[in-house]
């Protein structure tokens, strides 16, 4: 399943940087596009603004199946705060933007699953799939806007894995 | 050693695409689909003379075929069975109104509503229309060409019919998909142009050419042929003309497998439907969208592998490294 996760999340970095190369994250140095996986970085006292931050939630998984099938629900959490040139107050296009640039990324609505525990990454032979994005409501605390959606990730699990 | 096959479970999809061909209704034959060949077609793309239609709803496929036993003995048992009735239907809704997805969803002709001649008396299927246009050599499925006085009575967003005259003739009628059939001679020099699936919108005018935004689905207008403006549809409940499509629908799945089904001949088994659905299942008196749903009935055509009479091809191109 983590192969499942890997592929989900360097699949959503790559779209981006196409999407909105502007859109990048300092992180430990390294210039990045602007999502991250909350669980692979040290942990936040404050979640960063302007960037997609992946919460991995629930998991299941249907045995019944020739392969098993596992579903794995990501959160995915974004906030801003609008840009100081323009006091904030553009604050509610850039959620806008923010929400447009993850429906674009989430289609195609699959991609290879690689093996990223190796070097270099291992094509294997499934596709990671999922469903349209569930968003929720947007929460205003302050001057900062924060929204959160849902996707259910499925993959099936191969052999070795 | 890193696998090199998978077991593959039952095909995941999101939605389920539709695309239609005419059968040419003059000579009888289907458009083929060729799963050897074109099966792995580009969604977006695909290969002449298929029309996709975009995603669709509720796709159901109902096979009422029914077999008889052969009996013997006594008391008798089966022996053998054979069929005795072919029949398949298949039904959906489209997403979009369009031309084409109206036609597809009503049980007879459809119709363009041309327009309108100043002063003309009104009719349930639009007014006698405006005089046609005469089509300039050097035009093409995309830009047609006009003398600079009936160019100038089009602009950009404008709507247009292209076809030929009708000329008292009887039978199919209509370029490249008949779209209706003449049983006696009408008196509408406009007839074809009313029927014609060869329609189009404008999005610019300059130089006496009318650039559209999609090409015509006839290609190139035929010498001759003349151009109307249209102001949008108008499809009958009862009537006698039933239209026929090849029809193809393609299930994408999770893993690149795909399944097609084939109809050779499907033609409408029912007359014009809508299904209202409501934007926000909270809140039924709201907005809803209307769908245009689609009925059709699969009609046989005899395949000339083994001279068997078949209704329906259904083929599936397993995933890459999936077993089969």
């Amino acid at each position: 399943m983590q192969n499942a996760k890997d592929s989900f999340y360097a699949a959503l970095r790559a779209r981006l940087a196409v999407i909105n190369p502007e859109r990048t994250v300092l992180l430990r140095g390294t210039v990045r596009p602007g999502i991250l996986v909350e669980e692979a970085e040290a942990p936040f006292a404050q979640l960063p603004n302007d960037v997609f931050v992946l919460r991995w939630l629930g998991l299941g998984a249907d045995l019944d199946l020739a392969a098993t099938m596992a579903s794995e629900e990501c959160e995915v959490i974004y906030q801003t705060c609008g840009t100081q040139s323009f006091g904030g107050l553009d604050r509610g296009r850039a959620l806008s933007a923010m929400d447009e640039e993850l429906l674009a990324m989430l289609q195609p609505h699959y991609t290879p699953k690689l093996n990223y525990t190796v070097q270099p990454s291992e094509e294997l032979l499934t596709k990671v799939f999922w469903d349209d994005a569930a968003f929720g409501p947007v929460v205003v605390q302050r001057d900062r806007l924060s929204r959160t959606a849902k996707v259910l990730v499925y993959s099936y699990q191969e052999q070795g894995e | 050693m890193a696998a090199s096959w998978f077991q593959n479970p039952a095909p995941v999809v999101r939605r389920v695409r539709a695309y239609f061909a005419p059968v040419n209704r003059i000579t009888g034959v289907p458009v083929l689909f060729d799963p050897s060949e074109q099966a792995t077609f580009n969604l977006v793309a695909p290969p002449s003379p298929w029309i996709g239609l975009g995603w669709i709803e509720g796709f159901a496929r109902k096979a009422l075929s029914k077999s008889a036993a052969v009996l013997t003995g006594i008391p008798a048992g089966a022996l053998e069975q054979v069929r005795s009735t072919l029949e398949a239907q298949v039904s959906f809704e489209f997403l979009s109104w369009t031309k084409l997805t109206m036609a597809l969803a009503t049980g007879s002709q459809h119709m363009n509503v041309l327009a309108p001649a100043s002063g003309a008396a009104p009719a349930a299927d639009g007014a006698q229309a405006s005089p046609a246009v005469v089509v300039q050599a050097g035009s093409t499925a995309s830009a047609i060409v006009l003398n600079a006085t009936d160019a100038a009575k089009f602009a950009a967003g404008s709507m247009i019919a292209v076809d030929g005259d009708y000329a008292g003739q009887t039978g199919y009628v209509g370029s490249p998909v008949s779209g209706a059939y003449v049983r006696q001679a009408l008196s509408d020099v406009d007839y074809i142009r009313r029927v014609t699936f060869n329609v189009g919108l404008v999005t610019q005018v300059s130089n006496g050419t009318l650039t559209l935004a999609e090409p015509l689905p006839g290609g190139t207008p035929a010498a001759g042929a003349k151009l109307q403006g249209l102001v949008g549809f108008v499809d009958r409940e009862g009537g006698s003309f039933y239209q026929e499509w090849s029809g193809l629908f393609v299930l994408q799945g999770s893993q690149g497998e795909r399944v097609s089904f084939y109809y050779p001949r499907l033609q409408p088994l029912s007359g014009a439907e809508e299904t209202l659905v409501a934007l926000d299942s909270q809140q039924k008196g709201g907005h809803a969208r209307v769908l245009l749903k689609a009925q059709l009935m699969a009609l046989p055509v005899i395949d000339p592998e083994d001279g068997e009479r078949v209704l329906c091809y259904r083929s599936f191109l397993p995933a890459a490294n999936a077993l089969v």
